[in-house]
């Protein structure tokens, strides 16, 4: 574990802990906590980013560029969330405690998983995640929400057998589960096995096809801001995280060539299946639950060549993803709180009450698929000249098209919802708090800036 | 030799308490003493990562998590009128158990000796393997703790609800 980064893990959950005591005498003392928390974290990782790209100085960058974006990342997407759901009007069956606490939790261990140098203690804070999320999704009230708790307790949690089983053949073969003595020891058939059980426990925590089944209805069925936390980053370093650093490990190996045909299969598979998926959805967070299986598909794909390119671009393709899919998920939590719906046929002409949600979507849309010169550009074009160079041609292509696909469907999400004449029943919709706007404009303002200004966050990149 | 009929005995007789113990917090501690014994085990027979495991894990972080939820439904346990009359006859296996147990399994753990493969850990104090090597594990189970005390509350603040609710959910 990487001793510089052990604050940023530490004191989420120490604030955790502190809240039960502090929020006795009122429930906005504990707003304030996990706000200030999460807005100090990240002003301290966005400084020592910012500092850098604005400088362009990459020469006395000595910290693990890898395991600092994705604290980044983390904190960013927390925030999001936390400061999303002070003014949400919370329904008041959640005890906000615990709930503010779980989600600290979750950004903890998060924040450790990403700075954990071996497996065992990956998993310890993998099962932690998913213990937070497994009681985060039965927030809400309604039988969705609990049905969704059980099959996500059912799916994923087999995954988790599986990863303990790969990790204890790891041990039985080497003695250890550290990073670098896997790195530098020889590889043999025992390695490959146990990777790729680990790598199939993962894929199902992902939720990467033919995984996928839990995902849409867990998506649908959690509560909105929960849907968002989910989605925009604890699925992700819950599972697709580990894949890219066993990417890592196994950097140009004899063992990351044999897994490299599985992983290109399922990536290649989650992509199309995500995207012919979501066209055919009807409501809107399962349409975007689609979409995210479809996003995983790519770094998948891109962490399967093995190759430097390959996985710094997945990580930035991670990244993006966490950005731009907090925004769709919170507005179309901003969507359901105005309208009472997220189903797209109920749905029309809501620009002209929600212009904010409406062109922070539209931002949002065209960096997921892949239109210059927005973020997600960037990740993409990465990603299919990754494959491209390892000789992956026809994935390549695949990836491109379903990239058009993509731009299809979320086309006809923007047009169902948003674009056309408002219907007489809408016409009392406003749009939604300004509070509740910050987290998606300063997000897509992000998606913009990092699109814009790519040749000055390439180096930082390079150092993955 | 006695010490290990000593641990064993205590593993049997914490396992068989746990099982007819009527108040649920003595079965959650005898579960507890059960886990220390079986990881003074697996330390004996230098099995140190799983004594580690076993310790940390089930003695530790089990127990706190079953305390708790114990804890919380306290007040339904009075009212439980069960009838343990037929669980008497689990001291009665118990010393059939230790008069079996006491012919065959000497010869059993010293054939298990022969596959202790972890040796030269077996030296180093328990509480150092702790400490240095599997220091990182402890904020690990710090955050699976608070993470679990939390998860309690949570949903068993819900169930309040749906009760005071009248069962809706």
């Amino acid at each position: 574990m990487v001793t510089d980064f052990l604050s940023y893990s530490l004191i989420p959950l120490f604030s955790a802990l502190a809240i039960p005591f502090i929020s006795r005498k009122s429930q906005r003392i504990t707003e304030i906590l996990a706000n200030v928390t999460l807005l100090s974290g990240l002003i301290n990782v966005g400084y020592i980013i910012g500092y850098h790209i604005v400088k362009m100085d990459f020469l006395s960058f000595t910290y693990d560029a890898f395991a600092l974006l994705m604290i980044f990342t983390i904190y960013l997407v927390g925030l999001s969330i936390v400061f999303f759901s002070t003014y949400y009007d919370i329904e008041k069956d959640v005890n906000l405690t615990s709930y503010y606490s779980l989600i600290l939790i979750s950004v903890s261990a998060m924040t450790s998983l990403v700075i954990a140098r071996d497996f065992f203690t990956l998993y310890i804070f993998m099962e932690a995640i998913s213990v937070c999320s497994f009681a985060l999704i039965t927030s809400s009230s309604n039988k969705n929400s609990i049905e969704a708790a059980i099959k996500y307790f059912f799916l994923t949690f087999p995954a988790s057998a599986l990863i303990i089983f790969g990790i204890s053949i790891l041990m039985l073969n080497y003695g250890g589960f550290d990073f670098d003595t896997i790195k530098l020891t020889n590889i043999n058939f025992l390695t490959v096995i146990s990777l790729s059980f680990i790598i199939i426990g993962f894929l199902i925590k992902g939720g990467i096809a033919p995984f996928h089944f839990w995902t849409p209805d867990v998506y649908e069925g959690s509560y909105s801001p929960i849907s968002a936390f989910l989605a925009g980053i604890v699925t992700k370093i819950g599972g697709i995280y580990a894949i890219i650093k066993i990417s890592q490990i196994l950097l140009n190996t004899d063992a990351g060539f044999r897994i490299s045909k599985l992983l290109l299969f399922t990536g290649m598979l989650s992509v199309l299946l995500g995207a012919f998926g979501a066209i055919v959805q009807k409501d809107f967070k399962r349409m975007l639950a689609y979409s995210s299986i479809s996003q995983m598909g790519y770094i998948i794909l891109a962490s399967a060549t093995f190759s430097p390119l390959g996985i710094f671009a997945a990580v930035f393709h991670l990244v993006n993803h966490a950005t731009f899919k907090t925004v769709l998920f919170l507005n179309s939590a901003c969507v359901e709180k105005e309208t009472g719906t997220t189903n797209m046929d109920e749905l029309k002409g809501l620009e002209h009450r929600m212009p904010y949600t409406s062109w922070t979507s539209i931002i949002s849309l065209f960096s997921t698929a892949g239109l210059p010169p927005l973020s997600g550009f960037w990740s993409k074009l990465l990603i299919i000249i990754a494959l491209w160079q390892a000789g992956n041609k026809y994935y390549a292509v695949i990836a491109l098209v379903s990239s058009i696909i993509t731009f299809a469907y979320f086309m006809i999400m923007q047009k169902k919802i948003f674009f056309g004449k408002l219907p007489e029943k809408l016409n009392n919709i406003k749009e939604a708090r300004t509070p509740l706007l910050i987290p998606v404009v300063v997000i897509s303002v992000l998606i913009i800036v990092i699109g814009v200004f790519f040749n000055r966050v390439y180096p930082l990149l390079e150092k993955i | 030799m006695v010490l290990y009929l000593l641990i064993y005995f205590i593993i049997i007789l914490s396992a068989t308490i746990s099982v007819i113990a009527k108040k649920l917090i003595n079965s959650a501690i005898m579960l507890a003493v059960l886990s220390i014994g079986v990881s003074i085990l697996l330390f004996i027979y230098g099995a140190v990562w799983a004594a580690v495991f076993e310790l940390s894990v089930c003695a530790g972080l089990i127990t706190v998590l079953f305390i708790s939820a114990v804890s919380l439904v306290k007040n339904d346990e009075e009212s439980l009128s069960e009838n343990r009359v037929k669980y008497i006859v689990f001291p009665f296996i118990l010393i059939a158990i230790i008069i079996i147990s006491s012919i065959f399994v000497p010869e059993y753990f010293l054939e298990l000796q022969k596959f202790s493969t972890y040796n030269t850990e077996k030296e180093k104090p328990i509480g150092e393997f702790i400490w240095i090597y599997r220091g990182v594990d402890i904020i690990g189970q710090l955050t699976l703790l608070a993470s679990s005390v939390f998860i309690i509350k949570h949903i068993f603040f819900k169930n309040k609800n749906i009760k005071e609710n009248g069962g809706d959910i």
